[in-house]
């Protein structure tokens, strides 16, 4: 019989404690594949990963903008996702992503790579509202 | 392929009147393959046993370690076939970003634990990573791949001819997941079950038990079940015994698994307490699952 493939521990392990976080975080695998985010990434998002489903490295970065304080797209390499997977480095930035109904969400996000003994398997990015914007200081 | 069960328990050895019918060894199954080749699945106290029993000795022999927690190295100081010099024993395990599987073994088979050191060990011993991908022992195609548990943990799998096995001694799959409604490919060990002639899994925990143990690396029974379902596993022993379960407590722990099971759809014989000393045939081909998903 074939054997069948299955995600590495390190991803399950790592969406499993994602999906009990109240902080929005995303999951790619080595390849930079959007794997996973959780309800709070979701409710960011304006859509359910359930709804939206795995999507392909370099197609997701579009899909939420993200772009720069300068409203220019940030290109798919500099986001810190794509960053911390392809460097194995920490990975951090401000930035603003636009949900499904359109509005606009400032924040920072830190991404970190999942290393293991057997090489990448990843990396998890975590998102905060930016710090100006939740003291109020920028609208 | 055949199996035989040498150590049941987890955790430490619980030897006495009230654990003679399961067995109070940790643990070790035996796998005698379709050529005559004999796998050792751990090396809990169950594996002096099955060195002793040895008649026909085989000049090589594998250890496949599941991971290093004493209840599954224990008796590899105590193991016949160890001490002696014809002997060739090949121990698989998983690596470790910390140290080789050698030096993380010397740790226990090292005075002050130990009488002896590996080094000094007569027979022809060598430790090997397990590869992240399949590898073959003489008919066998094993695989081995991390299960959720605490620290560095292998589960196997072992193809021999039309027969599988599963051996998933200490497996926590459910930890923050809900099995019945997680993809498959994102639940733990499920390529290594994945219709599985016989699943030999963690089941430490009653139901009543498993809230005071969430993260300790074991299962419930209930959620052992589920993860029998999902993988389509033919027949599914329950293994890892927790020390404080007596004979009659696993003969009703087992009562209740059976009835679970049947619940499922499934067949209620097709669910079982491992016992000490039992064997197991697997069939050349297995029938059609006991339990659809």
């Amino acid at each position: 019989m074939p054997f069948v493939t299955q995600k590495p521990l390190e991803l399950i392990l790592a969406r499993n404690l994602m999906s009990a976080l109240s902080t929005p975080a995303f999951l790619v695998d080595e390849g930079g594949v959007l794997v996973f985010y959780n309800e709070a990434a979701g409710l960011l998002l304006g859509k359910r990963f359930e709804e939206l489903g795995t999507v392909g490295a370099e197609e997701w970065g579009s899909l939420f903008g993200p772009f720069g304080e300068d409203g220019e797209p940030i290109p798919y390499d500099e986001l810190p996702l794509v960053r911390a997977v392809r460097d194995g480095r920490p990975a951090h930035a401000e930035l603003c992503i636009r949900s499904t109904d359109g509005a606009s969400h400032e924040v920072e996000v830190s991404a970190f790579p999942i290393l293991t003994p057997h090489g990448s398997q990843g990396a998890i990015a975590v998102f905060w509202p930016s710090r100006a914007n939740a003291n109020g200081a920028r609208p | 392929m055949k199996v035989k069960l040498w150590g049941t328990r987890g955790s430490i050895p619980s030897p006495g009147p009230e654990t003679i019918r399961y067995g109070g060894n940790t643990s070790c199954v035996g796998v005698t393959l379709s050529d005559g080749s004999l796998l050792a699945l751990d090396a809990g106290t169950g594996i002096r046993s099955l060195g002793l029993a040895l008649d026909d000795e085989p000049a090589r022999l594998h250890i496949l370690l599941t991971h290093l927690h004493l209840d599954h190295i224990q008796g590899l100081v105590f193991f016949a076939p160890a001490f002696r010099p014809q002997t060739e024993i090949v121990i698989w395990g998983p690596a470790s970003p910390e140290a080789s599987l050698r030096d993380r073994i010397a740790r226990y088979i090292s005075a002050p634990l130990s009488p002896v050191e590996v080094r000094e060990l007569p027979c022809d011993v060598s430790f090997r990573h397990c590869p992240q991908s399949e590898w073959e022992i003489g008919p066998a195609r094993i695989r081995a791949a991390s299960v959720a548990h605490r620290g560095p943990t292998l589960g196997y799998r072992i193809d021999d001819g039309d027969s599988s096995l599963a051996y998933i001694p200490d497996h926590e799959p459910a930890l923050g997941a809900d099995l019945d409604r997680l993809e498959e490919d994102w639940i733990s060990g499920f390529a290594l079950a994945h219709k599985a002639s016989l699943l030999i899994h963690d089941g430490q925990y009653s139901e009543a038990e498993y809230p005071e143990h969430i993260g300790w690396g074991h299962s419930s029974i209930r959620h052992t079940l589920s993860f029998a379902r999902r993988t389509g596993a033919e027949r599914t022993v329950l293994f890892h015994h927790d020390p404080l379960h007596t004979d009659e407590f696993l003969d009703r722990l087992g009562e209740d698994a059976r009835e679970r099971w049947a619940a499922l759809g499934g067949a209620p014989e097709a669910v079982e307490i491992g016992a000490e000393r039992a064997e197991l045939e697997l069939p050349a081909r297995a029938p059609s699952p006991a339990a659809s998903v």
